[in-house]
């Protein structure tokens, strides 16, 4: 089909404009008819003739403009095939109630009561046929019920889906077309190119319609996802006209355009798994949440994600207005951030914090305070905790030892304190302990590498070597040797 | 409908703001007698407002829209555009170009500041390497930043719209290239407040010689409330000027006179109801706590040596070094947003101090010391897990050398170039040793993870929890928003 100017189907689109009138007017007519014979209404009766008058003729309009849209060939056959005959016949009955009427008014025999009401009704049905099958082609099939509640579904014989993607239970023994690739084109790519739609003259949701391509040809390359169409659009800025999906639609997302180009480059094969398919660390990285959505996350963002329950708010306030900051952490969950400003009767703020809200207290900042070993006590007890600051405090070894049961430890800050090499020993067990700064403490270089070696994941901090070698250059080298 | 009466307030806000007691003496000509009368039908448009709101609940101190990553932020503006053809973009193709005639295809359609005809282009006039165990390619002119490659994402593909130093410096920091919005800073500060009572959110240190071109608009707080609008410290002097008391006047005696000041201000607030003058008070109220916390804050004097030697500080003197390690003590007291404008990276090649093979290295290396002394020392006091620090132009500069006037100029230089610029971001939750983005061979055009500066914006808006999307203020008739009616968060730099 040639772009551009096509008077045919310019008139053409004007049908999903135009198609609105018969559907109102016809619908008017027959609920006219049936309500003029009350008497309530019998004042109704002489206009039904020109209301279907008005439907019959605009339908003949929408259909012929229907007829011209068709020709540009976007559409299924089968639906399409179903949706012109059904409205074709509706132009037919429309014609047939209204001359039917008109031979009632002149004699109003019985035979011609029954034909017409028959007519009738067969008019609105086709109405409601060729209308929903039309809706169908431009909305896809699915339309009306995919948000459809799971219990009407079921009541409906409507198979439900499960919320969100379908997992890959064996990523290895996943095929990549079946259990990747075609979950995405059929989320973000089928709704304009599926059996029944065929927008630009492409379709997607099968492997053939996928190799032939559209009306400007192979939307694949295989082995080359840069050179393949389909890709390139993909690619292209969101404001311009060939961008897929087109402005407005939902888009792929980075892992979604990663995994399709990934599949392309591996040669676009409809047929072998992913364990036979070269992939980096990069795809590596998101095939796992194909199969975990949590595969890639630490266990403090897991939990931070998961949420942690409600609390009260009059005791929070309670706090504010006794000078603690102490607010949510975002206005999507529970969590809490507290910093200590005033620097003395920390200890017994802590221990009444850890009271009220054991669960919630998920950053601590109690640094340059009066905090002591006493204080730690009450901080032990924060079982959610994820990043302490407790630097430029009096807190010594002792006092770590009470962080023992902070599971979701990852950043602690104590540099500037009096810990030393055996505080260390407290802290070896956190298991999501990332990050610890013990710069300007008694820790020494080989207490730190110790520690490290022992408990691989976590980075200590000892401050830098700072080595003046002129005005303008110095070296600053990191004391702890990072591993 | 509260849409309406929103625009109804803020029309009578703005008309009260602007009847100032030179707007009434003006007025006057024309009808003392109309002003009379209107006293006399007991015309008051303006309702009385009481009580006095409390600053407090006026400033909404919001929550974020999600956890953020960062609480903070550090951005390091160098006015004037560095060229990342002598920094971070390496481009060996450009070198074997080095005195061709630039091809016509690069000219057509494109506005430049000052290159006029046919241009030669300029190889790159900086040698570069991989560094650190990311690999980051960075020139010799940055040693320092060398060493920390591995805690910073390189954009390498930032691009603008403007390709003038001023438009392009409100489009970075305000979000528009016009005058009248609010910036980053404000907008930060009125989403998420303060969180030091005696220092502002949103403070403001400049170097380099000069303000930058657009002045002090790119911290300027735009239709938000002024109390949002950054505060300019100077390291030199007075770090706030008129803030210290003058002779003869005692800490008490400044106490009285603003406690009545305020009163006066309370006392006008009832009667007409303006939200500037509850900035008014609560600025008197900050500038009396700032007496004591900023001269502490300010004094690097208590800062041991090898602090001063890591980043090259000058005690007393206005440097971009000074100011980075002011920088760190503002953060460090809780301070939201910290600016840093630092001027003179604006190398045409007109004159000895602006050539890319001479000028340059010598303007990089304080920069350069004092930057990446900024960062380590974030880090060991592990500041930089919740800091951001943000480092770049207004734009970048082109492949090709300037010929202002048409003519060959002694020294090397490069023009204004919107297309392809470099920003690095470090801690706050971006990735470590990362570099996003590719340009063409010759660094003209981003060819792949272009980043536009409201991309950046709305990423930066992103890591300190909040969605730009979202994040807006209803001013002049419609919502604004920081990223006006675009940006994207670019997640590909969120570690």
């Amino acid at each position: 089909m040639e772009q551009g100017s096509d008077i045919i189907i310019f008139f053409g689109r004007f049908h999903p404009l135009f198609l609105h009138l018969p559907i109102g007017f016809l619908a008017l007519g027959f609920l006219m008819e049936l309500l003029s014979r009350k008497d309530q209404f019998a004042h109704l009766k002489p206009a039904v003739g020109f209301v279907l008058a008005l439907g019959a003729l605009s339908a003949l309009v929408t259909a012929v403009l229907g007829l011209m849209l068709a020709q540009a060939g976007d559409y299924g056959e089968d639906l399409l095939f179903i949706h012109k005959w059904s409205g074709i016949l509706l132009v037919l009955f429309a014609f047939g109630a209204w001359w039917l009427h008109f031979k009632r008014e002149k004699k109003p025999t019985l035979q011609i009561k029954r034909a017409y009401l028959g007519t009738l009704s067969i008019m609105m049905l086709l109405l409601a046929g060729a209308g929903h099958y039309g809706g169908s082609l431009t909305h896809g099939s699915t339309f009306l019920t995919q948000y459809m509640p799971d219990t009407m579904k079921k009541l409906a014989g409507i198979p439900v889906e499960a919320k969100g993607p379908k997992l890959i239970e064996n990523l290895d023994e996943a095929v990549v077309y079946v259990d990747i690739i075609h979950p995405i084109m059929e989320q973000r790519c089928n709704s304009c190119h599926n059996a029944s739609k065929k927008k630009g003259d492409l379709q997607m949701h099968t492997k053939e319609a996928l190799l032939k391509g559209g009306e400007n040809g192979a939307i694949l390359e295989p082995g080359s996802a840069a050179e393949s169409e389909m890709i390139k659009r993909v690619h292209l800025e969101e404001n311009h006209d060939d961008h897929m999906p087109p402005k407005g639609k939902s888009q792929l997302t980075d892992d979604q355009v990663l995994l399709l180009e990934w599949w392309i480059n591996e040669g676009a094969s409809f047929d072998k798994k992913v364990a036979e398919l070269q992939a980096d660390e990069e795809v590596k990285t998101v095939l796992l949440t194909l199969s975990d959505p949590n595969a890639n996350k630490t266990a403090v963002e897991i939990l931070l994600a998961e949420g942690t329950g409600p609390f009260d708010e009059e005791k929070l306030n309670a706090y504010v207005n006794e000078g603690v900051a102490i607010k949510r952490l975002s206005n999507e969950d529970n969590w809490l951030q507290v910093t200590l400003y005033r620097k003395d009767s920390v200890d017994a703020i802590l221990g009444r914090l850890a009271e009220d809200f054991p669960d919630q207290i998920t950053w601590l900042d109690v640094k340059d305070t009066q905090l002591t070993d006493e204080g730690l006590v009450a901080v032990g007890k924060l079982k959610n905790l994820t990043r302490l600051r407790a630097e430029k405090t009096t807190v010594t070894d002792a006092g770590l030892a009470h962080l023992g049961e902070l599971n979701f430890l990852e950043s602690l800050n104590l540099y500037g304190t009096k810990i030393t090499d055996t505080g260390l020993d407290h802290l070896s067990k956190l298991p999501n302990l990332r990050r610890l700064y013990a710069w300007d403490t008694q820790v020494s270089k080989e207490g730190a590498t110790k520690f490290m070696e022992e408990a691989s994941l976590i980075e200590v901090n000892l401050g830098y070597e700072v080595n003046m070698i002129d005005s303008l250059t110095v070296e600053v080298k990191p004391i702890a040797v990072s591993n | 409908m509260s849409r309406r009466i929103d625009l109804t307030n803020e029309y009578q806000y703005r008309e009260m703001q602007s009847r100032t007691r030179r707007h009434f003496i003006k007025q006057c000509t024309t009808g003392l007698g109309s002003i009379a009368l209107g006293g006399l039908l007991g015309c008051n448009r303006n309702a009385p407002v009481d009580p006095v709101p409390d600053l407090e609940t006026y400033v909404r101190k919001q929550v974020p829209h999600f956890a953020p990553s960062a609480k903070r932020i550090i951005y390091l503006h160098m006015a004037g555009a560095p060229s990342q053809l002598e920094l971070f973009d390496y481009k060996p193709e450009l070198a074997k170009l080095d005195g061709k005639d630039c091809p016509q295809s690069l000219l057509e359609g494109k506005k430049f500041a000052f290159i006029q005809g046919v241009p030669k282009m300029l190889g790159p006039q900086a040698e570069f390497s991989p560094r650190g165990n990311s690999g980051m390619v960075v020139s010799d002119n940055l040693p320092h930043f060398s060493t920390i490659v591995d805690d910073a994402t390189l954009i390498k593909t930032m691009h603008t719209d403007q390709f003038n130093h001023a438009p392009a410096q409100l489009l970075l920091q305000t979000g528009s290239p016009r005058l009248g919005r609010p910036s980053m800073g404000s907008w930060v500060t009125y989403g998420l407040g303060s969180e030091n009572e005696d220092l502002p959110g949103f403070m403001v240190l400049v170097s380099g010689g000069n303000t930058p071109d657009a002045g002090k608009s790119v911290w300027g707080s735009g239709f938000l409330p002024s109390v949002y609008q950054g505060v300019q410290c100077r390291s030199e002097g007075d770090p706030v000027l008129f803030v210290s008391n003058p002779s003869g006047i005692n800490g008490s005696l400044r106490k009285q006179t603003i406690d009545a000041i305020n009163q006066i201000n309370e006392k006008e607030y009832k009667e007409f109801g303006d939200p500037e003058t509850l900035t008014r008070i609560s600025q008197y109220e900050m500038a009396y706590r700032m007496q004591t916390s900023v001269p502490e804050v300010m004094d690097i004097n208590d800062e041991p040596d090898y602090i001063h030697e890591m980043y090259g500080t000058d005690p007393g003197k206005t440097s971009f070094a000074n100011n980075c390690l002011l920088a760190r003590r503002l953060v460090e007291k809780g301070v939201r947003f910290v600016q840093l404008f630092d001027w003179g990276w604006d190398m045409h090649g007109v004159a000895e101090r602006e050539a890319l093979d001479t000028g340059l290295p010598i303007k990089c290396k304080p920069i350069d010391k004092a930057m990446t002394a900024l960062v380590k020392d974030l880090k060991q006091r592990g500041l930089l897990d919740d800091t951001l620090v943000v480092w770049g132009g207004e734009f970048g500069r082109t492949p090709m050398q300037e010929n202002r006037g048409g003519k060959e100029w002694p020294f090397k230089g490069r023009d204004h170039h919107t297309e392809a610029f470099p920003v690095w971001m470090a801690g706050g939750g971006v990735k470590g040793g990362f570099t996003l983005g590719e340009t063409d061979e010759i660094g003209y055009y981003g060819i792949k993870d272009k980043v536009h500066v409201h991309d950046l914006q709305a990423t930066i808006m992103h890591l300190m929890g909040m969605d730009h999307e979202k994040f807006t203020y209803f001013a002049q008739g419609r919502d604004f928003r920081l990223t006006d009616v675009s940006g994207k968060v670019v997640s590909k730099v969120i570690a």
